[in-house]
């Protein structure tokens, strides 16, 4: 039995509600400014620190081969492309450009497949 | 046909469980509000809210496989079994699938879901032209089933402040509406960063709303509506 002094009981579990597509890019789109909050400084640094010495500029490229490596700047990749489309796709809807329903789960579609694609492509490129 | 429900009475559970329910849908039961209301006549301390059984009214909202819906209107046959039943998302549960939906009408009652025209009403009525009435279409169709607010991650996390899809859609009809004055007024009443400007235009409104309106629409009409009298 419940007192009236403890707090309401709701239901809001978040694994146990269906979210529409719009929903899933929207929580990306949170998710990859995080990370993005995180890692440019990082990144930033880490440029900086790359062009003291062709030592150190070495020692950094192993460092972001290896596999520990690759995965953070996987991350950073995606989270910069996820962040640009996401929001090209916000400002676009903004202004009433694809803001039906239809179209708007397309783009959100869109930029959830493009981003990874996206991230892949600038990493191999990059890296090897 | 298996059901999942969440039950909660709060007078003698400390905590919300789910309950497993089996029943044989009879032949004239074509929705899911149809088996729950032969479900009720085998267990009468399931609790629910209907009314009209048949979407206008919009007192029988609820989570229904993790999505917001009508019971009266969600067909037996589109459903995935078992069919797992609970209260609308982040509203207070007063019993099983009943909700309060105080802060909801509260919302409502904010924008003043009425027409303002301090002017004398003419002998007859006043009138519009088809194009004026056409600007309603899309809202006046609102029931205020809460299906599209419940589902909007920002009313779940500023219910208080944000006044959610259904309250805001409600605010648009009266400021597309010709006969009304007091466009200026509610614009400024809407004019803030969580009443209106908590929406992030995820659009779980529109994608869950049983009558087929568009909340999202609406909001971007309210936030052009705002630029527009701000240049």
């Amino acid at each position: 039995m419940r007192t009236p002094s403890s707090a309401p009981v709701k239901f809001l579990n978040l694994w146990q509600i269906r979210f529409p597509i719009g929903a899933i890019a929207s929580i990306a789109h949170r998710v990859s400014g995080v990370l993005l909050l995180i890692a440019l400084p990082l990144l930033a640094s880490v440029l900086a620190r790359s062009l003291q010495s062709p030592a150190e500029f070495d020692a950094l490229r192993a460092a972001a081969t290896s596999a520990s490596g690759t995965l953070i700047l996987a991350l950073a990749t995606w989270a910069l492309a996820h962040h640009v489309l996401a929001g090209i796709r916000h400002l676009l809807m903004d202004v009433g450009i694809g803001s039906g329903l239809a179209q708007a789960r397309r783009s959100a579609r869109a930029a959830l497949i493009a981003a990874p694609i996206i991230a892949l492509y600038i990493l191999v490129r990059g890296l090897w | 046909m298996q059901l999942r429900i969440y039950r909660f009475n709060p007078d003698t559970d400390a905590q919300p469980r789910m309950q497993d329910y089996d029943i044989t849908p009879e032949a004239g039961d074509k929705k899911l509000l149809d088996v729950l209301i032969r479900l009720k006549s085998v267990d009468d301390s399931l609790s629910f809210r209907r009314s009209c059984r048949e979407g206008i009214c919009g007192s029988d909202a609820m989570n229904i496989n993790g999505r917001n819906g009508l019971a009266c209107l969600q067909s037996l046959d589109e459903l995935k079994q078992p069919v797992v039943l609970r209260p609308l998302p982040g509203f207070p549960v007063i019993r099983d699938l009943i909700v309060d939906m105080t802060l909801f009408f509260a919302h409502y009652h904010s924008i003043k879901p009425y027409l303002i025209n301090p002017e004398s009403p003419p002998e007859r009525e006043r009138l519009q032209t088809p194009e004026q009435r056409e600007r309603l279409n899309g809202l006046y169709e609102c029931i205020l089933c809460a299906c599209c607010s419940a589902f909007c991650p920002s009313f779940w996390w500023n219910p208080d402040k944000f006044i959610g899809p259904a309250g805001l859609l409600q605010a648009y009809r009266f400021i597309a509406d010709s006969r009304d004055t007091a466009t200026a007024e509610r614009l400024d009443y809407l004019d803030d960063v969580y009443r209106l400007y908590r929406c992030r235009t995820i659009m779980n409104c529109t994608e869950v709303c049983p009558k087929g309106l568009s909340p999202s629409h609406a909001i971007e009409q309210i936030r052009l509506a705002l630029l527009k009298q701000s240049s």
